[in-house]
């Protein structure tokens, strides 16, 4: 509505150069004024939660509110920004990876074995190494001169700044060789997995984060990964970025160089999905075959698409790390948890939706802390009423019959015989009524003293159950996830007019 | 047996040639560096888990070969059969032979049920969304095993004790076995057979195969796919459950071993070729033998299990390098 | 004859479906700036003759060639770059994007900034102009925002030749252009069609079951029939062929009644 006010107001702008100069002016303010909003609420989230709780933004011991939100956003965010890795792959490239742990862990793993482990400098080797990768290349390949003279001094360039002459490296430098990893990674894995079809893709690469999973937790190579113990780096951190002091309000700056990092990351994605490439890929998902034969090289698109997620997904592991409470590196950042995380984000948040993986991951992660922290009264009755089981008994009545009403339909319709739509609603209520009541009857005997006192129960212990059924629900009702069922409102709505248009002129 | 042979595609016959001499290779490296007694032992173990992983597996495959649903509840249907088995053979009140068959049924039946609905219920609304119904195994997985763990709690079960004549002892490379192992193994060749007579000498057999060749086809002859869809997802479920019983008085029941099977058993079906019964045998024995020999490999060279846990996951990967859709799976 | 360049050579192309032979030893060469039509029954083995010619398939035996260099081994989407350009029979379109966005893909594809990821696709108006131009040419130029899953059929086959002529091929292979559509509106294409042909002097192969169509708008004609090529020659010589007359009258008349009267709507 405002939208195209303010466009059509533009339009009437005489001056062109003046004109497109408005446009571009309002476009960025109308495709971003929400999105300001967001960062600025969450810049400002430390001092609202302060407010909220009474406690302070940078605390002495003992720590508050504030404080301790501040690291679990942080958290959150950092996974949100895995999850969009994870949907770029999955929801607007259509690649199904189990594997992409592999890169979350490659971050964290990489980083801080480097830091720990390299007591020496590696820089004669490396740059050995580049010049034999050089002299390779000329001899085997038939690569132009300019080419390889540009490769050997990028090369040496690389090496001088990321490997240091001096015993050990930083943890920048670590940082960065970490991302050229994960390139490598991608690059290799890329070229193995990408000629496999479907469900042989992802479990090949299921199969491949596993391998490393299990070598991480495996004694065998203890004295580099400590195994299940993991890597510790406590004191390995610059003091810019680590996060645990509160008093001098390193954590507070720590939080904020998250968020950069999390509108980087958004930002980024944003403009890979905008660019040639990202429209590339889309068609990819669309219609692999059709790419190809309009002359794309799809394979180089999906290999881009993984590289760009794996390197996305590495950085978030680093900063995974350092936000994590011990300090230590573990195996399970490698464990299929961290493919399953930013899937389910994915699929609740919205599949292909920009927004989508943000507001789930936040959602739920946020949601699940908030509720491990508290403790509930669980009232044995619902509203004073019923007693809480029977209502359960009820509920889960209703749900099954729910789900199953393709089946049931043809019972039902014959029930009802052909009253019309008020003989149906009777129909399913009194089946209902009868599973219900089966369901009490049973439940009477099976358990008998269930209804006796109000119980005061953990909700930490009931989430993964509670995350399972949340799930379950939004694959069978929503299947479009939150922001995809919203966008989808307006867009389907946008198509239909579009739909009579078009038959309103085949009609004359 | 000529007839087979001859109308193989060149890519399957390349297959069986490779797995005959990786077989062989197995043997052969664990006669050498084992000793006879020894690989006899490891071969037998790896015999029996191969068994074990087909009872999951073959239902996994049938399903996924029909409906083309990866169900990854197939980890929680092995465990529910198990806990169900468990609880059933320790409340009733009848000798051992009763309790151990009640055991079996209830637990099977269970399950069968559990698949029914969630078939009907569940996944036949997602049939236009493939990759839903994944997830959407993936998630209900995670619900059975969290109920599981609710009703029966953390604590692993003790294995139970077989009827009598299942109990006896016998000698074997000079072991002392449980005649319960030959019966495991027996258990799953009957299953192995039974499927194999099931898909190929019966009419429904022959609808189901048909179904996964072209369901269209065979809903455009007039037959209910849907209602052999359920059918197939309450065979593949029951399968599982009855694998779940089997292992109780084998190895006890844990929360774990749902999930260590289903990954066995999704090994074993992309190695076998998605929606191939004859590949989903041949590799449940091949990753039977590789893990029980790795296994054994490990114990005597190395300090740590690093082999033993990744054999199988290297197979797989070397399975697919070789052979992009598995080793008598449907080329493209 | 053979002073004029020949574009494209297909020699002793064979494609194998498990025991199925559907193409046999094909030999057939398109002369640079021809129409040449390829028809025969259905089944014949035309559209795999298509795949096989872009690469969407891989022979079983026997080779291709544009403008006398050997692509047999090059992929699908070098070919398009070389200048084998071609539609399908069966609509085949990016369900989910838009009229202009499919051809602007297309219009992409031929430029040399779809890597550049750093860069807003907006930058690019080259594409979408060409894409408008090709739009325009088939007459969509009023469905451009709209998504191609919706429109409706005949507009869908011209989206499919409108992503044909935004990638600019020298050769255009088009299958059955006009399959499906609603008979008053074959014509119209076919003129497109012809117009197209004679404003850019590209080639075209053609694979087209109404006859008359086939005879007035051809060059040369070649006949398919149970994967092997029956006879190839000029709409005359094609017409006064003894061996496609005996073919069709005899045992096939059937199928050449059914090529005369062209697709029942
Ligand atoms: N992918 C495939 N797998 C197996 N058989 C195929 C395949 N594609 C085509 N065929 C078979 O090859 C033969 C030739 O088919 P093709 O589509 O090339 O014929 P056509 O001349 O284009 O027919 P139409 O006029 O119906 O389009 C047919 O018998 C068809 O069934
Ligand atoms: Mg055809």
């Amino acid at each position: 509505m405002i939208e195209r006010t303010v466009y059509r107001t533009i339009d009437r702008i005489g001056d062109p150069a003046l004109r497109r100069a408005a446009e571009s002016l309002a476009r960025l303010v109308l495709e971003n004024w929400f999105y300001a909003l967001v960062v600025l609420v969450l810049w400002q989230f430390p001092a609202i939660v302060a407010d909220l709780s009474g406690s302070e933004v940078t605390p002495r011991r003992p720590t508050g509110e504030s404080a301790f939100w501040q690291s679990e956003m942080a958290r959150a965010l950092v996974l949100a920004c895995l999850a969009m890795s994870y949907n770029l792959l999955f929801g607007y490239n259509g690649i199904i990876s189990f594997g992409h742990a592999l890169f979350f862990g490659a971050g964290g793993y990489i980083t801080f074995i480097l830091l720990a482990r390299v007591d020496q400098s590696y820089q004669q080797e490396a740059l050995i190494a580049v010049l034999a990768v050089v002299l390779a290349l000329a001899i085997l390949t038939r690569i132009t001169a300019r080419r390889l003279v540009t490769l050997a001094l990028g090369g040496v360039l690389l090496v001088l700044l990321l490997v240091p002459n001096t015993p050990g490296m930083t943890f920048y430098q670590a940082a960065a060789l970490a991302v050229l990893g994960s390139i490598g990674l991608s690059l290799i894995s890329g070229v193995v997995t990408l000629r496999l079809r479907g469900i042989y893709f992802t479990m090949f690469t299921l199969a491949l984060a596993e391998m490393f999973f299990v070598l991480a937790k495996s004694g065998t190579f203890r004295n580099v990964t400590g195994a299940e113990d993991g890597l510790g780096f406590g004191d390995l951190l610059p003091a810019a970025l680590n996060p645990t002091p509160t008093g001098d309000g390193s954590r507070l700056q720590m939080y904020r160089v998250t968020i950069v990092f999390f509108v980087i990351v958004f930002l980024a994605i944003r403009r890979y999905l905008n660019s040639p490439v990202g429209r590339v890929i889309v068609a990819i998902r669309e219609n692999e075959e059709r790419a190809r034969t309009i002359g794309y090289n799809t394979f180089f698109y999906k290999l881009l698409t993984m590289i760009f997620a794996g390197v996305i997904a590495t950085l978030s592991g680093v900063l995974f790390v350092i936000w994590a409470t011990d300090k230590r590196v573990h195996p399970e950042m490698l464990s299929l948890k961290f493919t399953v995380d930013p899937l389910l984000h994915t699929l609740i948040g919205g599949v292909g939706t920009l927004t989508g993986p943000v507001v789930a991951a936040l959602g739920l992660i946020l949601g699940e802390t908030y509720l491990r922290n508290e403790t509930f009264t669980l009232e044995t009755e619902v509203l004073g009423l019923v007693p809480l089981w029977q209502f359960a008994v009820g509920l889960i009545a209703a749900l099954l019959i729910l789900f199953l009403r393709r089946t049931l339909r043809p019972a039902i319709h014959r029930l009802a015989g052909d009253g019309g739509r008020w003989s149906v609603l009777g129909a399913y209520l009194a089946l209902w009524i009868v599973v219900s009541a089966a369901g009490l009857v049973a439940g009477g005997q099976v358990v008998p003293d269930l209804d006796l006192q109000d119980e005061v129960f953990d909700v930490s212990d009931l989430w993964d159950l509670f995350l399972g059924i949340v799930f379950v629900i939004v694959v069978m009702l929503l299947p479009h996830g939150i922001v995809g069922t919203w966008n989808r409102f307006w867009i389907t709505r946008r198509i239909r007019r579009m739909e009579r248009a078009l038959q309103r002129e085949k009609a004359p | 047996m000529q007839t087979y042979w001859t109308n193989l595609t060149p890519q399957h016959r390349r297959s069986w040639l490779l797995v005959v001499v990786y077989v062989a290779l197995l043997l052969a490296i664990s006669w050498l560096d084992f000793g006879y007694n020894t690989a006899g032992q490891t071969v037998f173990r790896g015999i029996l888990l191969g068994m074990l992983v087909f009872l999951v597996a073959s239902g996994l495959s049938l399903i996924f070969g029909l409906l083309d649903v990866l169900n990854f509840a197939q980890g929680a249907f092995l465990l529910i059969g198990a806990y169900v088995g468990y609880d059933i053979y320790h409340s009733l009140d009848a000798s051992v032979e009763v309790r151990f068959l009640a055991a079996i049924g209830g637990g099977v039946l269970l399950v069968a049920a559990i698949g029914a609905v969630m078939e009907a219920g569940l996944i036949r609304p997602l049939y236009e969304r493939p990759i839903f119904q994944i997830v959407l195994t993936f998630g209900l997985a995670a619900i059975f095993l969290d109920f599981v763990e609710r009703i029966y709690g953390r604590n692993p079960k003790q294995p139970l004790s077989p009827p009598p004549l299942l109990n006896e002892k016998f000698t074997l490379f000079q072991q002392s076995l449980s005649v319960y192992r030959l019966f495991i193994i027996g258990l799953g060749l009957a299953m192995m057979i039974g499927v194999y007579i099931l898909l190929n000498r019966t009419r429904i057999g022959i609808i189901i195969r048909a179904g996964v060749q072209d369901p269209e086809m065979v809903q455009a002859l007039g037959i209910n796919v849907r209602r052999v869809f359920t059918l197939v997802f309450i065979l593949g479920s029951a399968l599982a459950a009855l694998g779940g019983i089997a292992l109780v008085p084998y190895q006890g029941a844990t929360l774990e071993m749902g999930n260590q099977f289903l990954i066995l058993a999704i090994v074993v079906v992309v190695i076998g070729g998605m929606g191939s019964y004859e590949g989903t045998a041949v590799a449940s024995i091949v990753v039977g033998l590789t893990r029980a020999v790795a296994e054994q490999l490990s114990l005597e060279h190395f300090d740590a299990p690093v082999l033993a846990e990744t054999s199988i996951l290297l197979l797989m990967i070397a399975v697919l390098l070789v052979q992009p859709s598995g080793l008598f799976g449907r080329g493209e | 004859m053979s002073e004029q360049m020949h574009l494209l050579e297909g020699r002793g192309l064979t494609k194998e479906f498990g025991g199925l032979v559907a193409v046999s030893g094909v030999d057939i060469r398109v002369r640079q700036g021809d129409l040449h039509s390829i028809i025969g029954p259905n089944g014949a083995g035309k559209t795999t003759l298509f795949n096989l010619l872009t690469g969407n398939l891989p022979p079983t035996r026997g080779q291709v060639l544009f403008k006398g260099q050997d692509i047999t081994g090059e992929p699908l989407y070098r070919r398009v770059h070389l200048g084998i350009g071609r539609s399908f029979q069966i609509t085949n379109i990016f369900p989910n994007l838009t009229v202009l966005e499919n051809v602007r893909l297309a219009a992409q594809a031929m430029g040399g900034d779809s890597a550049k990821f750093w860069w807003h696709f907006r930058r690019f108006k080259q594409y979408e102009v060409a894409a408008l131009d090709a739009i325009a040419q088939v007459g969509l130029g009023d469905k451009v925002g709209i998504p191609a899953r919706i429109l409706p059929h005949g507009d869908q086959r011209k989206l499919e030749l409108a992503i044909l002529l935004a990638s600019d091929a020298e050769l255009l292979l088009l299958d059955e252009p006009t399959a499906g559509m609603a008979t008053e509106q074959v014509p119209v294409l076919i003129e497109t069609i012809q117009r197209i042909q004679q404003a850019t002097h590209k080639t075209i192969m053609l694979v087209e079951h109404n006859m008359n169509v086939v005879m007035n708008i051809s060059d040369r004609i070649t006949v398919m029939h149970q994967g092997e090529v029956l006879a190839e020659g000029t709409p005359q010589e094609i017409t006064r062929n003894e061996t496609v007359q005996k073919a069709y009258l005899g045992e096939l008349y059937g199928d050449f009644a059914e090529m005369m009267g062209g697709e029942a709507p």
